[in-house]
């Protein structure tokens, strides 16, 4: 559930991604009618920004379908080899893997040519990648890039007697462990405050600094249960969302009981409930919509390990699609390093176009929300320091399989024995998760 | 049909055809029901249960469309393997569990809430009662997000107005996600308030026909009040009450969107706590592209189906049973 709401908090990446256009300079495009036809989910598209492009080209009509996250996703995947597919299709990373098999990646338009392969050099090489069909056809272009910083309340911190500058707030924890370590203190100090608003997000932030996840990068079979890093994610988020046992139930953690993106977890955040957030750059935008009482009262810092991603989304044509021209030339201006400038300048969505990081106007980017942090430095760090990670067929799945465990260790609902592992344990959460994963997937 | 046997009758040939061709008059005013029967009912319906016994994914879909080569379906042919998983599936029953007790807990109480009201409304003094029936289905009428968002809303652990209200009552807050039995409340609770007004009006529209000769001749005989509700008013709504037995039954198993509104996923909490039937078949078909086996998820939900509809027509029969006494 909590990772059920890491995606949801990844489809408000894509609600972020959005707001693109700097001039909207004149077209080459020859000027008869084309109906573009759009399938999408939560905001990937702003309104706004695809009127402008609607103005530039009045021959051009655009019609976005928002589904469900999952339903558009699904319902692509069965539509690819008929004629019934849109022009444009949304995919997010959690699915990414799925639609880079060769077979699937070969339903979809190779945009290298198209010309992508000539901008390519503007992109960051992981997220590219993230892209490229196992097929070896480039399928997708991304959108933003998460990046991963804390978002903290500095009076929150002050309270509890904690430094507040954000320098010496990132040297607090260098590591997860005592990131941990500084929410078991903090939570002594300041009674009735979580330090994190939900630990499970905790296991998506550890997962993506490693280079693999569930699958083997290079013979692709499922290692989710052998794979270090997937392990030592699962305890760090385990050992934070219960810290302590009482009654043969966890009975202490250091972050909230409340669902990201539930409508608790925006009243907890005008109250003050929780300390700290884990913020990929389209998170800040979130918390200025949810909480604009707050202003001024947060800070952002580094996050243990230096870097992070959560989130982000691919732009893809469908081979059988019927304007595939008319939509490389929307796709190609809509993602195109201007466009991405204005929509960090204007929601805070990171650019994949790394390129820019250099420029002024990202480098030197300050937010008074956030009490004059330098988001533009902070997210360009730490988006520099990723390395691709393999995304596998299916990640989606899995990655809920496993928020379920982290959710039953907090909400002490781990009824089940498992193994040699107790009822209650984390050890009996994680055997759990490892049954369900093969009952589902058979590997 | 009559062609071939009226060639050689000349006079009776007139005569058929003009019955013919009201036949075809009337074929022309029923065909749209087949047509959308045919595509939207009976093909899935034969096409499900034949996927059922196929060990098939996206690969199989791919492979086939891409190839058209029949070999890719028959080398995924199952038999019965996909059954005897079902069967063995402890997700499957758990599902099942859950289900029959969200179904229980919004059924019966709704049933009896709506038999309530439904007199109530039915009551000659009582004034606007077109404002009152109008009233009641304003829930029916209203997206099922809203309300899911709503009842999320309420329901909330931390911030929720009912254990806001239970806090100043002295009560511990509820767990109304994580819980077994509170989230199914929740559920049935979300049900009971979409669905309430709907039930009355039925109920009502069958307590106007009964004749009211046989409610005078009742108190003629001198029955008390729930003598003549218990011999005359619920045995008159014989089919009233079989028609809402179905299609509560129907609905109740086929439990879907409100689940997968109300924890925000697939996978009905996270220890599948309000996992229903539908929301598994939907997880192994889609979330996991196990089309084959989500198939036979639905042939075993229509099995399930079936012997509840067998029970409520025993039930049915023993109402009418007693409409003789």
């Amino acid at each position: 559930m909590k990772l059920g709401s890491l995606s949801r908090g990844v489809l408000g990446c894509a609600l972020a991604f959005g707001l693109a256009f700097a001039g909207v300079g004149p077209s080459a495009q020859a000027a008869s009618n084309v109906t573009l036809t759009v399938w999408s989910y939560g905001n990937v598209f702003e309104p706004k920004i695809v009127d402008m492009y609607r103005k530039a080209h009045p021959n051009v009509t655009i019609k976005i379908t928002k589904m469900n996250l999952d339903d558009e996703h699904n319902k692509l995947l069965y539509a690819l080899p008929s004629r019934a597919v849109p022009d444009i299709a949304a995919v997010e990373m959690a699915y990414m893997g799925q639609f880079r098999q060769p077979m699937i990646a070969a339903q979809f338009t190779n945009l290298n040519t198209l010309g992508a392969s000539k901008i390519a050099k503007d992109y960051l090489p992981f997220r590219w990648t993230q892209g490229t069909g196992l097929n070896g056809s480039q399928i997708g272009i991304p959108t933003d890039v998460g990046g991963l910083a804390v978002a903290y309340r500095t009076d929150l911190f002050k309270k509890a007697g904690f430094p507040t500058k954000r320098d010496q707030v990132a040297a607090l924890w260098p590591t997860w462990d005592r990131f941990i370590t500084v929410g078991k203190q903090f939570q002594n100090k300041v009674p009735g405050v979580g330090f994190m608003d939900s630990t499970g997000t905790l296991f998506a932030a550890v997962l993506n600094q490693g280079t693999q996840k569930y699958y083997d990068s290079k013979t692709r079979a499922a290692i989710y249960r052998t794979n270090p890093t997937v392990k030592q994610a699962f305890d760090i988020a385990a050992k934070a969302g219960c810290t302590f046992m009482k009654n043969n139930k966890c009975a202490g953690s250091i972050g909230t009981k409340i669902n990201q993106f539930s409508p608790d977890w925006g009243a907890a955040m005008n109250k003050g409930a929780f300390a700290t957030v884990l913020a990929p750059a389209w998170m800040l935008d979130y918390i200025k919509q949810q909480a604009p009482g707050t202003k001024g009262k947060w800070d952002i810092a580094a996050v243990p390990g230096g870097g992070g991603n959560m989130g982000g989304s691919m732009l893809t044509i469908p081979k059988k699609a019927a304007n595939v021209k008319a939509a490389w030339d929307f796709v190609s201006w809509y993602l195109a390093p201007a466009q991405q400038l204005k929509t960090f300048q204007l929601y805070g969505l990171f650019p994949t176009t790394h390129k820019m990081y250099s420029q002024p106007s990202i480098k030197n980017y300050k937010d008074p929300f956030f009490n004059n942090a330098p988001v533009g430095a902070i997210y360009s760090s730490s988006a520099l320091k990723l390395k691709p990670i393999y995304a596998g067929a299916k990640d989606r799945l899995i990655d809920s399989t496993f928020g379920q465990a982290l959710a039953r260790i907090t909400q002490g609902t781990q009824t089940k024995s498992c193994g040699k592992f107790a009822a209650q344990t984390s050890g009996a959460a994680w055997c759990q998760a490892l049954q369900d994963i093969q009952h589902n997937i058979g590997q | 049909m009559t062609t071939a046997t009226t060639a050689t009758v000349p006079r009776r040939r007139r005569r058929l055809s003009a019955i013919a061709r009201q036949d075809r008059v009337g074929l022309f005013y029923v065909a749209p029901f087949f047509v959308h029967f045919v595509l939207f009912g009976a093909i899935p319906i034969v096409f499900t249960t034949a996927l059922a016994f196929f060990n098939a994914d996206f690969q199989t879909y791919y492979d086939f469309i891409t190839t058209h080569q029949l070999s890719v379906l028959t080398n995924a042919f199952a038999g019965l393997e996909n059954f005897r998983e079902l069967f063995k599936d402890s997700y499957f029953w758990l599902a099942l569990r859950n289900t029959f007790s969200i179904w229980l807990i919004s059924t019966v109480p709704q049933l009896v809430i709506a038999f309530g009201l439904a007199s109530l409304l039915a009551n000659a003094r009582l004034r606007a009662s077109t404002f009152w029936r109008t009233v009641l289905m304003v829930p029916n009428i209203t997206s099922v997000l809203a309300v899911a968002i709503v009842f999320q809303q309420l329901f909330g652990r931390d911030f929720g107005i009912v254990n806001v209200l239970l806090h100043y009552v002295g009560q511990k807050p509820v767990e109304w996600v994580a819980g077994t039995i509170p989230s199914h409340a929740a559920i049935a609770t979300m049900i009971n308030w979409r669905w309430l007004g709907y039930n009355s009006l039925i109920f009502l529209a069958a307590i106007l026909a009964i004749p009211k000769e046989l409610y005078e001749s009742a108190s003629l005989d001198g029955a008390s009040r729930w003598q003549t509700v218990r011999y005359v008013t619920i045995p008159q709504m014989k089919n009233t009450i079989t028609f809402m037995l179905v299609m509560g039954t129907i609905g109740g198993l086929g439990l879907f969107v409100e689940p997968l509104t109300y924890g925000g996923g697939f996978d009905g909490g996270a220890n599948s706590q309000f996992l229903t039937m539908t929301l598994y078949l939907y997880k192994q078909a889609f979330m996991n592209q196990r089309l084959g086996y989500g198939a036979a998820i639905g042939v075993g939900i229509t099995l399930v189906v079936m012997v509840i509809s067998a029970i409520n027509f025993m039930i049915t029969r023993r109402i009418a049973g007693e409409e003789s006494k």
